[in-house]
């Protein structure tokens, strides 16, 4: 049984939205952004945060579809998220710190800083660019929040340390 | 004498060797396959008595060894009982004096003198018989050279006397112990083994007590892997103490087998007490609180998804019974699917068979369905079952213990006199045992 690809996948068809090959999914979220607000329950940053800790064992993944590049952005994203914390941080803290990671200059696919240029498209022209920059800004904000919530679900003086075990591990050998 | 007294059953593992009579329904000792001799260094001798014997005197340094004479002969024979054997040994060597040595390598004896010493001390030692009075069922690895039971033999009734002697294949044993389950009907030795001990998995395939040499598979993956998993995820937690041996630990009080890893880690956030705590005892009596996490259902998961353990060996253990099967020729196939047998340590984790079962369930189905749509015919399907029962952890050694003490077992070995008359080479062949 290989790595767990994301159930968008299915309900993905001809006019979904993305940018290069990128999906814009929605997403149900109060931060401001692009992002049409989610249908269902269960969005996109609900299935990261669900798959990440299972695929982080994962070195190889293959890439079905755009939305399985969100679900791969997410699951490096939260990594990036635990790298910046300890078990030291608090609530507050870390709601400071992630804020701060969520908003600060991030590289979109295209850029030259980007990771993953091998696996994902540009954007074909300025206005595609800015969506994206603004839905990625608006997908990092509403997942950093939700991990916080889980992070401390237990204990608000310190995260989880079954959580914090994974900064170790590197999603497909990547990180952002 | 010998047609009264219980056969002795010896099985010798890389890791365990497990010890005793037959009839009874778990072995008397079970300690690892070690033994302990005197460090060479200590003495002045050229030729290292721990060296075996055909090594010894086939080097240059033979001449040293005739004009040694008859004194070091004697301080030789001296030095040849002063040796440890199993937990002793591992006792042993943590002085200067004493290196520690596994006779046994990949399931095949590489020592053969320190073999027959390892024998030497379980029978007169730990079993406390008299090999004259006493048949001998001794097991042997899949795809053993005939040289080395000869080897065996010759050591067996030269060195000890031993009544008779019977040599099983651990495989065909495996399947006997399997009677025992309830799902067992029809008491065949035709099925595929799953044997998971602490160095190697062997999924071995045997048709009506025949070994399928061509298609059996090895797996780089078994207990010690699971361990050193457990503990590298320990590690990463920054948990208090994290030793192997408390990976060991927690790997046999709390780890089971999942359906699903993600559907796992979710129940393990609704269910906090999913989490467990195992509680280390240190030297000076203080106690150590180690939690126990997300390993408990990952750890036996490498075997399902090595890719998660090790990035060289990727093949998931269901994947590989399935090609295994289909080494196999085509008239056995079904039968092997049918009667999926599991032994060793390594397939104790709770749910494992379950598991299995399903993954390769999945797999055969998509196979059959293909060949449907493809030949536009109906398939009957095929069975697949996989027995897990409570002999699981010294199977080999139980089924030994189940066929030794039937009537029959006798008259399958050779005896002292067989041995005298045909010499060595009799051992080469042994008649299957006939299914009661």
């Amino acid at each position: 049984m290989p790595a767990y690809h994301s159930t968008f996948l299915a309900e993905e068809t001809q006019d979904s939205r993305t940018v290069g090959n990128f999906a814009i999914l929605p997403i149900k979220t109060k931060f401001k952004g692009p992002a049409f607000p989610s249908l269902s329950d269960y969005d996109i940053i609900d299935e990261v945060l669900d798959l990440f800790r299972a695929n982080s064992f994962f070195k190889n993944f293959e890439i079905k579809g755009p939305a399985d590049r969100a679900l791969i952005y997410g699951i490096l994203f939260v990594s990036q998220c635990l790298n910046s914390l300890n078990i030291r941080v608090s609530h507050n803290e870390a709601v400071k710190i992630l804020t701060n990671l969520s908003l600060e200059n991030f590289a979109i696919p295209g850029d030259i800083g980007f990771p993953l240029n091998s696996l994902y498209t540009s954007p074909k022209d300025k206005n595609e660019e800015l969506l994206l920059r603004q839905y990625l800004s608006q997908f990092r904000q509403e997942l950093s929040s939700r991990l916080i919530e889980r992070l401390y679900a237990e204990d608000k003086s310190k995260p989880s340390k079954y959580w914090l075990a994974f900064t170790r591990r590197k999603f497909m050998n990547k990180s952002l | 004498m010998s047609s009264t007294t219980p056969a002795v059953i010896m099985d010798n593992g890389t890791g365990l060797t497990k010890l005793g009579f037959a009839g009874n329904d778990s072995p008397s000792w079970v300690f690892p396959t070690a033994i302990a001799t005197r460090a060479s260094a200590s003495s002045s001798k050229p030729s290292a008595p721990s060296k075996p014997s055909f090594l010894s005197s086939s080097t240059s340094n033979s001449s040293s060894k005739l004009s040694g004479g008859n004194l070091s002969s004697i301080k030789r024979d001296m030095e040849d009982l002063d040796f440890y054997i199993g937990d002793e040994a591992l006792e042993a060597a943590k002085g200067p004096s004493y290196s520690l040595h596994y006779p046994i390598r990949h399931g095949q004896i590489e020592n053969w003198d320190q073999m027959e010493r390892f024998w030497e001390n379980s029978i007169f030692k730990y079993l406390k018989c008299e090999p004259e009075d006493h048949y001998f069922l001794l097991t042997e690895p899949p795809l053993n050279p005939p040289e080395n039971r000869e080897n065996t033999a010759e050591i067996m009734f030269e060195s000890f006397n031993c009544a008779g002697l019977y040599i099983a294949v651990q495989a065909v044993l495996a399947l006997a112990a399997s009677w025992t389950s309830s799902k067992v009907t029809d008491r065949s030795l035709t099925g595929t083994v799953i044997d998971s001990g602490d160095g190697v998995t062997h999924v071995i395939p045997v048709a009506e007590g025949y070994v399928i040499g061509s298609a059996i598979k090895n797996i780089p993956i078994a207990g010690r892997d699971i361990t050193s998993f457990i503990q590298t995820l320990l590690r990463d937690r920054g948990e208090k103490d994290t030793s192997l041996k408390t990976a060991e630990q927690i790997k046999q009080e709390f780890c089971y087998v999942c359906p699903d890893i993600v559907k796992e880690f979710n129940k393990f956030d609704s269910h906090p007490d999913m989490f467990a705590k195992y509680m280390v005892e240190t030297v000076s009596k203080s106690k150590i609180e180690v939690d126990v996490g997300y390993e408990r259902f990952l750890a036996p998961e490498i075997f399902f998804n090595p890719e998660i353990a090790s990035s060289d060996f990727l093949t998931p253990l269901p994947t590989i019974v399935d090609q295994v099967i289909q080494a196999s020729p085509i008239d056995v196939r079904k039968n092997l699917y049918k009667n999926i047998v599991l032994s060793g340590g390594s397939t104790m984790f709770k749910d494992f068979g379950r598991r299995l079962q399903r993954d390769l369930k999945t797999l055969v189905n998509e196979r059959v369905q293909q060949s449907e749509r493809l030949s536009g015919t109906k398939s009957s399907g095929v069975a697949v079952q996989v027995i897990s029962h409570k002999r699981q952890k010294n199977a080999v050694w139980f089924g030994g213990s189940l066929l030794a003490q039937t009537g029959e077992f006798k008259s399958y070995c050779y005896t002292k006199q067989d041995y005298e008359e045909y010499g060595p080479n009799i051992v080469r062949n042994f008649s299957l045992f006939s299914v009661p």
